[in-house]
């Protein structure tokens, strides 16, 4: 067996001091909107990598990963990413919109493009 | 897409934590863009009118848009994920500068600019105290000897929390009060400027590049800020110096300056302090000098749902002093410090960096006017500021 390389601890802390106020009356709702929101953020990072794996795998090959890292978008493939995660972001959280109007115009958007989710 | 901070201070996130905070910015402008006007379309179409049902009029403060928000959904759904975004901001940057601390630390050491450290300065428990805006360590928390993470912890969390429309490098608000000043006052010709407050001097810088002939100094109680901000203006190239000092009992003679800034500033503040650094503001001018404070808007001049609006921050986002300086009357703040009452100055102007100059001069003109989009961050936002002139004995 191997021995793990030695991690680097992390000094700086992530949390902040004190309490976090409930927004919501049901138990467990506070932590569960947490929990969607660093959902979606890492789903989105994958979505990302992987729109990034797709491109670079058609050009090169191996090795992907150094490919990725270093890979330049050009100006029309970050407009379309930033679309794509706008999209996302309306998607998740349309479920609030009790406005018919706004769903609809998702719907549309979703029905447009045909590449949520 | 975020773009790179442009000095040499920058740490450079893996390609999975910039897709991370890219997630985050997108999140807070769908927030603050999307979210923001549904939120009003559900105050309008239902707790307006059921307040004016059970009142007979409408809400005239913030506090009772919010006591009658409460019960709204929409507005619950709203504020959790306005503040896990705010703590997704830091989370997507401090894993970044922790695992760039040392070489940071070493770049900042190599060229560290013109900094004045007084080790002996208590932090002042509005800092201490609390996390401010929700930061882990606030803005004074140190890992390492002669440290500047607090300063790269703040750059890039702004980097992010502004989603691109604060100017390149953060820096617009500078940017449009230092051209304010030189277009709506020809005459005036500051040769020795103060930023107090200055966090990490994005908006000192501004006041150098706009008027070189000037000596440009920067004050704030954060050591680590401190550091990283003459780093950060040595990088840049622009000549400045910066100090750790309490903006409320500043070491500089009686008239040692032309012009007093600070933005964003205040409402960090409880009011004693608010009320002792604008009468030592009054003592460091000269006579002619200006003081001009950049901030959020008065409640006094919002509409109640504006005033509740903007006010989110101190209720949810532990900033408990936002909403009491916004309470005040910013004129009797001024005149109460020794300002004249006829030297008040007030002024709302576009975003310098986003707009043409012709139209910036043209909106100047048009003189100050509040409206929902005063202070509040998009691409329609305009800036706020006030104070007054130093009487001329």
């Amino acid at each position: 067996m191997t021995k793990p390389a030695t991690v680097r601890k992390p000094r700086i802390p992530l949390n902040h001091r004190g309490k976090r106020p409930r927004f919501f009356d049901a138990s467990g709702t506070d932590e569960l909107m947490s929990m969607v929101l660093e959902l979606t953020a890492e789903l989105w990072v994958v979505k990302k990598r992987l729109y990034l794996l797709e491109r670079v795998a058609g050009q090169a090959g191996v090795p992907l990963t150094p490919e990725i890292e270093a890979y330049e978008l050009n100006p029309s493939e970050v407009a379309e990413l930033d679309e794509r995660r706008r999209l996302l972001i309306a998607t998740v959280l349309r479920s609030l919109e009790v406005d018919q109007a706004a769903r609809s115009q998702v719907r549309e958007e979703m029905e447009t493009t045909g590449r949520v989710a | 897409m975020l773009k790179d901070l442009s000095h040499d201070l920058r740490v450079t996130p893996s390609r999975d934590e910039r897709t991370r905070q890219e997630f985050v910015a997108s999140l807070r402008n769908h927030i603050l863009a999307d979210m923001a006007g549904s939120m009003r379309a559900h105050y309008e179409r239902r707790v307006l009118p059921a307040f004016q049902r059970d009142h007979g009029r409408a809400p005239v403060d913030g506090d009772e848009v919010h006591d009658a928000m409460q019960e709204e959904r929409y507005f619950r759904f709203y504020s959790s994920i306005r503040y896990n975004a705010q703590e997704m901001v830091f989370r997507s940057v401090i894993p970044v500068v922790d695992r760039n601390l040392e070489d940071l630390n070493a770049r900042a050491r190599q060229r560290p600019g013109s900094a004045v450290l007084n080790p002996g300065l208590p932090v002042p428990n509005n800092v201490s105290n609390i996390d401010v805006h929700l930061s882990p360590g606030s803005y004074h928390s140190e890992y390492e000897l002669d440290d500047v993470s607090p300063g790269a912890i703040y750059d890039n969390s702004i980097n992010v929390f502004a989603f691109n429309q604060m100017g390149r490098d953060i820096d617009d608000i500078g940017h449009s009060f230092a051209n304010f000043v030189r277009l709506a006052f020809p005459d005036f010709r500051p040769r020795s400027i103060l930023d107090a407050g200055c966090t990490v001097g994005h908006n000192t810088l501004p006041w150098a590049q706009t008027f070189r002939e000037a000596t440009v100094t920067g004050v704030d109680v954060s050591a680590g800020l401190v550091r990283y901000a003459a780093a950060r203006a040595a990088s840049l190239g622009v000549p400045a110096r910066f100090m750790q000092m309490n903006a409320t009992r500043l070491d500089f003679p009686d008239a040692s300056f032309d012009l007093v800034f600070s933005s964003m500033f205040l409402h960090e503040l409880p009011l004693k302090d608010i009320r002792a650094f604008f009468r030592e503001a009054h003592r460091v001018l000269k006579p002619g000098g200006l003081f001009l404070n950049m901030e959020l808007p008065p409640n006094n001049k919002m509409q109640a749902y504006d005033r509740f609006y903007l006010d989110w921050d101190s209720y949810y986002n532990k900033e408990p002093w936002y909403k009491p300086f916004r309470d005040q009357d910013f004129g009797q703040l001024c005149a109460a410090a020794g300002f004249d009452a006829g030297q008040f100055v007030e002024v709302v102007v576009p975003r310098y960096t986003y707009t043409p100059e012709a139209d910036f001069i043209a909106r100047i003109k048009q003189g100050v006017r509040f409206n929902d989009r005063t202070g509040r961050l998009g691409e329609e936002i305009e800036w706020y500021a006030f104070g007054a002139w130093k009487q001329v004995p």
